[in-house]
């Protein structure tokens, strides 16, 4: 093969470098030069190639570990509101709601996943084994937490398994005035039942009740249940209602009291309902 | 036909590929049941590697978790690449886990920059794998047929996330010869592995 020069590196140097750069044991300035070596030299450098084909063979060396189970549901949960982040975006032609950091990174807008991610979960866990040694009302509180967030946990993925089914759709619920932190996620089954889950509501006191509504094409809501939320701030709902069809709303208000006929503003959490899997 | 058996695809591979290929079509329509079947298929194998190289069970849920997510906002972008959906996924798998531990450790070594695709992924044609067997007991075969040596220095490049230089300071041998352990390693588990390989070895 003919020698050429590029990014200071000849042919013969990058071929010396080839098993390295396959397997990522080069530093970042070797890497790199290889990299706009290759990007420019007309040479096919085989070598590369064929060290590179071997590379894929080292995982199966690798020895098999089971992953926690709900890894998964972890995983599809954070899928489902990145989805309805971009349907969002794409829908208003706009940013989400909630402002968005510009870097691609993996975790950006509102992600669902987050909050089952291990730091925050274990910060929440030690916190209340701190908290369990200590005395009082922060005790009781950060107990609430835990609970809430392992309940929150359960919920969701009873969700997703639902949303799942033939003909079920799934909403992801967010603030539109993307003020709150309230949140959560809604299967909207063929036969008409719809199961909510959410976190971070604020307590409700007295007769107040968090009501769930429906909101078809004809935009009129149509409220299908109230429930209560105590200090863990998570709530896990299931109610029925006759079916109305594809791309409902769901959306969440309080209200004062039971039975309300009409939705008292704000609208604390909503999203539109989607079949999933076709 | 049946789900595809990726793990053992060899030189039939085309089938799971095309297989492989709808599914991330699905993927990229945002179809959250596609993700669920890519999981499925390649979560656990996902998980051995991101916990082989990070030895933390929580950093590997968050590299499993990372890479399972670029997936699915990737995907379309997915058929930019030649190569099958599990070398793809498992690559970035291993690139993000590897990205972690380098994070955490400090190094004498500027680490290679995070982010974009693992080089692997990007070389031209590099997808000779599928003249070879990538199944479970050949590569375990293969790794019987190169030195200790060789395979010791394998894998702390490929799984300790160690330069070739860092590989030489740690085992205590002049860097050339590092060097001739990774090229004589690599092509003789190639040799091991190759479809047309005489006495490629099919048992122990």
């Amino acid at each position: 093969m003919a020698e050429h020069t590029f990014a200071g590196l000849t042919c013969s140097d990058v071929a010396e470098l080839a098993p390295a750069f396959v397997l990522g044991a080069l530093n970042a300035g070797e890497a790199d030069a290889v990299r706009r070596h290759l990007a420019d030299c007309p040479e096919l450098h085989a070598e590369m190639a064929e060290l590179n084909s071997v590379v894929p063979a080292l995982f199966e060396a690798v020895e098999p570990v089971a992953p926690p189970a709900y890894l998964k549901a972890q995983i599809l949960a954070a899928a489902a509101a990145d989805l309805e982040t971009r349907r969002a975006a794409a829908a208003t032609g706009t940013p989400a709601a909630r402002p968005v950091a510009p870097a691609p990174g993996p975790r950006r807008g509102w992600d669902l996943g987050a909050i089952f991610r291990r730091p925050v979960w274990a910060a929440v866990a030690a916190a209340a084994v701190i908290a369990a040694v200590a005395l009082g009302a922060w005790n009781v509180q950060l107990r609430d937490q835990v609970a809430g967030l392992e309940a929150y946990r359960a919920g969701v993925v009873a969700i997703l398994d639902q949303a799942a089914r033939p003909g079920a759709q799934l909403a992801v619920l967010t603030d539109p005035a993307g003020a709150g932190g309230q949140s959560g996620l809604a299967a909207v089954a063929a036969d008409g039942s719809v199961a909510i889950v959410m976190r971070d509501l604020a307590p409700t006191t007295g007769t107040q009740v968090y009501e769930a509504w429906l909101i078809g094409a004809d935009q009129v809501p149509v409220a299908i249940g109230g429930f209560t939320v105590g200090g863990s701030g998570t709530a896990s709902f299931t109610t029925t209602h006759a079916s109305m069809g594809a791309g409902v709303v769901v959306a969440l208000t309080l209200e004062p009291r039971e039975g309300a006929t009409a939705p008292t503003p704000p609208i604390l959490a909503a999203g539109q309902a989607r079949e999933q899997s076709s | 036909m049946s789900d595809p058996e990726i793990a053992s695809r060899g030189a039939a591979g085309s089938d799971a590929d095309r297989t492989d290929r709808a599914w991330m079509d699905r993927l990229a329509g945002g179809d959250l049941g596609a993700l669920d079947r890519l999981y499925e298929q390649y979560g656990a194998m996902a998980f051995s590697i991101a916990y082989r190289i990070t030895g933390d069970r929580s950093a590997a849920e968050d590299v499993v978790q990372d890479a399972f997510l670029g997936a699915w906002r990737n995907a379309g972008r997915y058929a930019d690449v030649r190569g099958s959906v599990r070398t793809w996924l498992l690559s970035i798998v291993h690139h993000r886990a590897i990205d972690a531990i380098r994070r955490r450790r400090p190094t004498v070594e500027l680490p290679d920059s995070e982010g974009g695709l693992p080089d692997s992924l990007t070389l031209p044609d590099a997808w000779g794998e599928v003249e070879l067997r990538l199944d479970r007991a050949a590569v375990q075969v293969a790794l019987t047929q190169i030195s200790e040596v060789q395979r010791e220095a394998i894998e702390l490049a490929y799984f300790g996330g160690l330069t070739q230089t860092e590989i030489a300071e740690r085992t205590g041998v002049p860097l050339g010869t590092v060097k001739g352990r990774l090229r004589l390693g690599l092509q003789g588990l190639r040799a091991a592995l190759r479809l047309d390989a005489v006495g490629g070895g099919s048992d122990g």
